[in-house]
């Protein structure tokens, strides 16, 4: 088993090099090398740190620059990218069984899908990676997925109360079908890039939709803002609830390795 | 300069028998080699075999990961040879400067 720090490196590299381009087979090839001779490294008392020399950063562009940009794989993520966040567009809406579609809401849609390309490709290579193990990963992935769903729940609200013609509304079946589709391609995604956030991520999003659902149907006669209130309320409650468990979860690994 | 000697080194390595990563680091211990870093031989490593110097097999290692073995390839050994020429060329000429003209001396640090 590797510790934590070196398998923060690792992760840090692959999204390094997987943000870049390079090819798969080259990337995997030196992801196993490096973990086979941290695993050895490790057996010998020493650290990350004896295999970076200081700046895990520039060692990665040292690696980077000897692999080659692969345009033809990039291309292919392109699609696997744009899926993956229809996904978890429709992943809230799917499991509260609302799918519905109008002129509004699409261009709505198309312009958090570009906000949130933007927002969660920063997160996901830049930021996420750097605090893989430690509490900020909770607090910021949380924080940013909190925002989101809040934002993205506020508008769905609005949108309702716009009134605008769906062309398009989902049967129950229909629902569980495109939920079935989510999922599949979440974890399609995980076994693509290797990682956890995607299904993290979705697991937080799926806050939002669940905390509706449980919503008793009387409030839904009050007014929109007291929906909204309810909603955020319920979010920051069932995530702050999440972390401390997340946290204590992570002490207790961290206890147990050390004993 | 540096980083063709370090070429150089893990090419030589190399052509002495089959061996991976770790033991490559082993073995510039060994020779009390200075390197920078443990990491910085993969990057040449990389570059060795984009080069057709050397050419590598997965195969499993006792820890889990797959290991990549090295093996040093014809063009590898042409590369070596020219390699040690230029080498002893430029060892003459170090030690013949630093040891201040004295060529006596030079040679028999070679």
């Amino acid at each position: 088993m590797l510790s934590q720090k070196s398998e923060q490196f690792i992760i840090e590299l692959r999204m390094y090099l997987m943000s870049k381009g390079k090819n798969d087979q080259q990337i995997n090839d030196i992801i196993e090398e490096l973990s086979d001779h941290l695993l050895e490294t490790e057996a010998k008392g020493k650290s990350v740190q004896d295999i970076t020399g200081g700046s895990p950063r520039e060692y990665m562009k040292t690696i980077g620059k000897e692999m080659k940009f692969d345009l033809r794989q990039s291309a292919g993520l392109v699609p696997l990218i744009t899926f993956l966040i229809l996904s978890y567009f429709s992943f809230g809406p799917a499991i509260s069984g609302t799918i519905s579609l109008s002129k509004t809401g699409l261009w709505i849609g198309l312009g958090m899908v570009i906000v949130s390309f933007i927002i969660y490709g920063f997160f996901l290579v830049n930021v996420l990676p750097r605090i893989f193990h430690s509490k900020s990963f909770y607090i910021v992935g949380g924080a940013l997925q909190l925002v989101l769903s809040g934002v993205f729940v506020v508008i769905l609200f609005l949108e309702q109360n716009l009134d605008t013609e769906p062309f398009f509304v989902a049967t129950p079946m229909q629902n569980n079908y495109i939920l079935i589709a989510d999922i599949i391609i979440f974890i399609v995604a995980a076994i693509y890039t290797k990682t956890w956030f995607t299904i993290f991520i979705p697991f937080f999003l799926a806050l939002g939709p669940l905390a509706t659902r449980f919503i008793p149907e009387s409030i839904n006669k009050n007014p929109i803002y007291i929906d909204i209130a309810i909603t955020i309320a319920l979010l920051i409650i069932i995530s702050i609830g999440l972390f401390v468990f997340f946290i204590r979860k992570r002490k207790k690994d961290n206890q147990s390795t050390i004993n | 300069m540096l980083k063709g000697l370090l070429d150089g080194s893990l090419l030589a390595l190399i052509a002495k028998g089959e061996t991976y990563g770790y033991e490559i680091i082993e073995k510039l211990q060994e020779h009390e080699f200075a390197v920078v870093s443990e990491g910085s031989i993969y990057p040449v490593l990389m570059r060795l075999q984009k080069n057709k110097l050397v050419a590598t097999e997965l195969r499993k290692s006792p820890n889990g990961p797959k290991r990549k073995y090295y093996t040093i390839t014809a063009e590898g050994e042409t590369e070596l040879r020219l390699f040690k020429e230029q080498w002893q060329q430029l060892s003459f000429g170090m030690n013949s400067i630093l040891g201040g003209g004295d060529e006596e001396n030079a040679k028999s640090k070679i």
